[in-house]
């Protein structure tokens, strides 16, 4: 069915884009603090396979670049090096998930060679480690925060639709309060009410944690539609005549329905929350410098000189497309899959 | 009429709570202006201390929150500390340039998307449809910040239009058509970028809900009977999709201030979102609660809105609730 | 109005294994803010005696109150009055909360729709040894291997025990839903128009699985139904719920040769031939 390979379609994208990710330390060639000052703004580096003497390479190599004499900033290729590129080398050292520690990279060049696939930034960052290393935050902090909504949102909506009664009124006039607040500006208020300048990952705690507990509500409501639904089918009232407790019928019955909603709930999720942090990093509010988050990437767009004379600072923007892509796709293929099976 | 008003208390008493959890929000902010005033060697700690109790700053907390929500309700929303003006004027300002925007970008988003879904559904599965589909699909997954940087690039380099602001320096002193088309120039990029996020989100919507109601067994009954295509969409359909729809319409009106702001940092319209960022690097946390608490004013009104125009064009929620 | 205490107390001497009381059932409903109650009746004054070994029929029209019967019987409701004795103990009788959690062993309920009243996702064997999991009985490999016994013995073959209610036809969810009623080894079964949702001929052959049942078992059932042929074939007892009362009750000889009730009359008149069809099952 075309869902399904919908599903799995996203899947891999989703996943090959989070093993990126994870294992950023190992595909990046770089550091994501590692400045090269000479080098500010330069463009994504060209992989060659024919030299200037019209000889043909198997392996790519790249030129060095050196200081265009005619256009001050930019720069032009010095075609006397040739930079072979190398795979699995040896370079900086990283910790993979902050564990173990590992020197290998998947590519990288010799001697004075840059390897600049996405370019530079304005202290001559490497773009693409940077990327790769800001997923980590900005990705992260959206599937944490995702997580702890949808969580939050599971046992409120449990509890509310299961028990009902006092409950279930005083957690959905609650969760109303929550809904009566547009959620973006309530973020940034929330983020107003703490200190600005705390240690980095006090930030990124925080921000999980804010845009998690704000945002339990809607996921919260869709869950207890369906165990409102869910409790009063004919297996757990037979469940109930077995002497069952109300913690077997939950767990045993009642939850496994809403599994289907929990999951595309998670999937639309995680993109907004990456978007909120995105967003908040890219005016400053989110995660500092050095850290990279694909926010601070973006920030420099705003000045206007960076916005009209350095394309590639855009390529991170580029880049996210498919992400959200992956997550609206398995969104909706679940949505689908959940449409059907309720006829 | 019952109905009427037991929603409408339900809204006043929701933003009450509401307006609780701002004034709460702002007795978190654990620095506040006046850290930075304490720095400066040169205005003595017994200062600094008169002008809190100036502001109302030393006294108990219910006492606060209550003369907060007086002070609000008789329309004064405190004091911009940074800019050193009443808070209200200043969001005046700043709502109706948001209002100005959102206003367009949602006006503009329906008038494609409400043909543009009614038609998709009416054509269901047809060629014109799947693309359709494909395109807000495309549209939808690009994020907000992307396209409206594409935009501001897209300004910048070919120059057509200005690249920020919303009035050209130096406009003033023209009459007032000048002005208006000014302004008008000023607004296209970004109303045109909120329209473009808009729409796939609403089109979506509008073709989700005649769908549903094309599908229902009254319809087929009367293409049956015979009815043409054409009056079946729009005498038929149309009306019983109209709850979805105004529901629909409803959240579009409720989320008016706070969907632009994005649209306004990027493209610096100014509205209440620079604002809002403005203020909370200068900490100046009357004016962030007070557009907080605006834009859910808004927001609740607009739901009641929805609720009171349903309730209007719907007899069966009439019956319901009498 | 005729005193509805059954004749059935006084022809069958030994005491009966449940005796229900002036047993009522009443919702409250409240609209909105606790202003206006109002109640909807479900029974009323309910007298009934279920011998060991009978089978007990209750019929009357739909929408009088017998599916709620049926659910306070197995206890899965309060009544809001009466009471209900089952083997000589009050089961409302204050604080014998764990005598009634027990109870859930002896008397169970089979519902109308298998379809509904088994959990999709589970499969045959998961859903036969529920009952022993939540009750707290036996290893799983006990439990695997009572769930085969079971499914042998209503019928289904052993190796469709992975198999999902789904992948069932109609007839054979039924026989599931038996099996796993009979999991805790009850001593009364309460069928709720259990052969309502299925065809004839599946009607027949369930028909016939319970009162195989009936012997194996040693097995005790009240049987709610509206279709009185079923019941002319199956009952022994017959019990006449007409406007949330019962308004007759006698054994099924006397009640098909002299029914005295004018409801109970109106019920028969449909069917003349019923008679007959007890005729020919005591010959």
């Amino acid at each position: 069915m075309k869902s399904r390979r919908k599903l799995w379609g996203a899947l891999i994208l989703l996943a090959v884009f989070h093993a990126l990710i994870l294992f950023a330390g190992f595909f990046a060639p770089y550091g994501f603090a590692v400045q090269d000052r000479e080098m500010p703004f330069a463009p994504p580096t060209r992989l060659h396979f024919t030299d200037a003497r019209g000889k043909v390479h198997l392996r790519p190599f790249v030129y060095g670049l050196k200081d265009d004499p005619a256009n001050p900033g930019a720069y032009v290729a010095d075609t006397s090096e040739l930079y072979p590129l190398r795979f699995f080398v040896r370079g900086a050292p990283y910790k993979v998930a902050g564990l173990i520690e590992s020197r290998l990279h998947l590519v990288g060049v010799e001697g004075d060679g840059r390897l600049f696939l996405m370019g530079t930034d304005g202290y001559g960052r490497d773009q693409l480690s940077r990327f790769l290393y800001g997923g980590q935050i900005s990705l992260l902090a959206g599937l944490l925060a995702a997580a702890l909504s949808v969580f939050l949102g599971v046992v409120i909506g449990a509890l509310a639709g299961f028990y009902g009664g006092w409950i279930d009124e005083l957690l959905m006039r609650g969760s109303e309060i929550f809904l009566a607040l547009p959620w973006l500006y309530l973020l940034f208020a929330v983020r107003a009410a703490l200190p600005l300048h705390i240690a980095e990952w006090q930030v990124f705690l925080l921000l999980v944690a804010v845009m998690g507990l704000i945002g339990w509500a809607r996921p919260a409501r869709m869950i207890r539609g369906v165990v409102l639904s869910a409790k009063e089918r004919k297996f757990v009232l037979a469940a109930r005549g077995f002497g069952a407790s109300d913690a077997h019928l939950l767990f045993q019955h009642v939850l496994p329905q809403t599994y289907g909603v929990v999951f595309t709930q998670i999937a639309l999720l995680i993109p907004q929350y990456v978007l909120a942090e995105v967003t908040l990093s890219f005016l400053g509010l989110g995660v500092g410098e050095p850290m990279a988050s694909w926010g601070t990437l973006l920030s420099s767009l705003q000045q206007y000189y960076v916005l009209s004379s350095y394309w590639w600072m855009f390529l991170p923007a580029l880049l996210l497309i498919p992400l959200f892509l992956g997550y609206y796709t398995m969104a909706d293929a679940l949505q689908e899959r959940l449409k059907s099976v309720s006829l | 009429m019952r109905y009427l008003a037991r929603r409408f208390v339900h809204a006043i008493l929701l933003l009450l709570a509401v307006s609780f959890f701002s004034f709460a929000l702002l007795q978190l902010a654990p620095g506040d202006f006046f850290d930075e005033m304490r720095l400066n060697p040169q205005i003595s700690e017994r200062t600094v201390e008169a002008i809190r109790a100036q502001y109302g700053l030393d006294r108990p907390l219910p006492v606060r929150y209550e003369r907060w929500l007086g002070a609000m309700l008789k329309g004064n929303l405190g004091y911009s500390m940074a800019t050193n003006s009443a808070v209200a004027p200043l969001l005046r300002v700043r709502a109706r340039n948001t209002l100005l925007l959102s206003g367009t970008a949602t006006a503009l988003a329906w008038l494609l998307a409400l043909p543009l879904g009614v038609w998709s559904a009416a054509k269901r599965g047809a060629l014109g449809d799947r693309i359709g589909a494909l395109a807000t699909s495309a549209i939808l997954t690009i994020p907000d910040m992307l396209l409206f940087l594409g935009l501001l690039l897209l300004a910048a380099r070919t120059g057509w239009f200005p690249t920020g602001g919303m009035v050209s320096p130096g406009i003033g002193e023209a009459n007032f058509w000048s002005r208006a088309k000014d302004i008008a120039f000023h607004l296209v990029l970004p109303a045109a970028g909120l329209a473009l996020v808009m729409t796939p989100v609403l089109m979506r919507h509008v073709r989700a809900a005649m769908t549903e109601a094309l599908d229902s067994p009254f319809i087929r009954a009367a293409r049956g009977h015979g009815i043409s295509r054409g009056r079946v969409l729009f005498r038929y359909a149309l009306p019983a999709a109209s709850n979805s729809l105004i529901s629909l319409l409803g959240f579009s009106v409720a989320t008016m201030l706070s969907t632009s702001m994005l649209a306004e940092v990027v493209l610096s319209w100014p509205g209440l979102g620079p604002l809002l960022v403005e203020s909370i690097f200068s900490r100046d946390v009357y004016v962030v609660v007070a557009v907080v608490m605006l834009s859910s004013v808004f927001l609740v009104m607009g739901n009641l809105i929805a609720d009171l125009l349903l309730f209007v064009s719907d007899p069966r929620i009439r019956l319901e609730n009498e | 109005m005729r005193d509805a205490r059954p004749a059935v107390f006084e022809t069958v001497k030994d005491e009966p294994l449940v005796r229900v009381v002036g047993l009522s059932k009443q919702y409250v409903q409240r609209r909105g803010l606790g202003r206006r109650a109002f109640g909807l009746v479900a029974f009323e004054d309910v007298h009934l005696a279920i011998h060991r070994g009978r089978t007990l029929a209750i019929v009357g029209e739909s929408g009088a109150g017998k599916s709620t019967l049926a659910k306070c019987l197995a206890l899965l409701e309060k009544p809001t009055a009466g009471e209900i004795w089952f083997e000589g103990k009050n089961l409302f009788a204050r604080g014998d909360r764990r005598g009634r959690l027990a109870m859930h062993r002896h008397v169970q309920l089979i519902f109308q729709d298998p379809t509904t009243a088994l959990n999709p996702r589970f499969t045959a064997e998961e859903i036969i040894t529920e009952p022993l999991v939540i009750q707290k009985m036996g290893t799983k490999d006990a439990r695997r291997l009572r769930a085969q016994e079971l499914m042998e013995q209503v019928g289904l073959p052993a190796r469709s025990a992975a198999k999902r209610p789904l992948e069932f036809s109609g007839g054979q969810r039924q026989r599931l839903a038996i099996a796993r009623a009979l999991a805790l080894e009850p001593k009364l079964l309460i069928l709720d128009e259990a052969l309502s949702s299925l065809d004839l001929v599946n009607q027949q052959t369930i028909l016939k699985l319970l009162a195989d049942l009936r012997e194996t078992h040693s097995l005790t059932y009240i049987h709610i139904s509206h279709d009185l042929r079923a019941v002319a074939e199956f009952a022994d007892d017959v019990a006449v719920m007409s406007e949330r009362r019962i308004v007759e009750q006698k054994p099924a000889a006397e009640l098909f040769a002299h029914p005295e009730h004018p409801d109970t009359q109106a019920l028969f008149a449909a069917m003349p031939s019923l008679e007959s069809i007890y005729q020919r099952r005591l010959a």
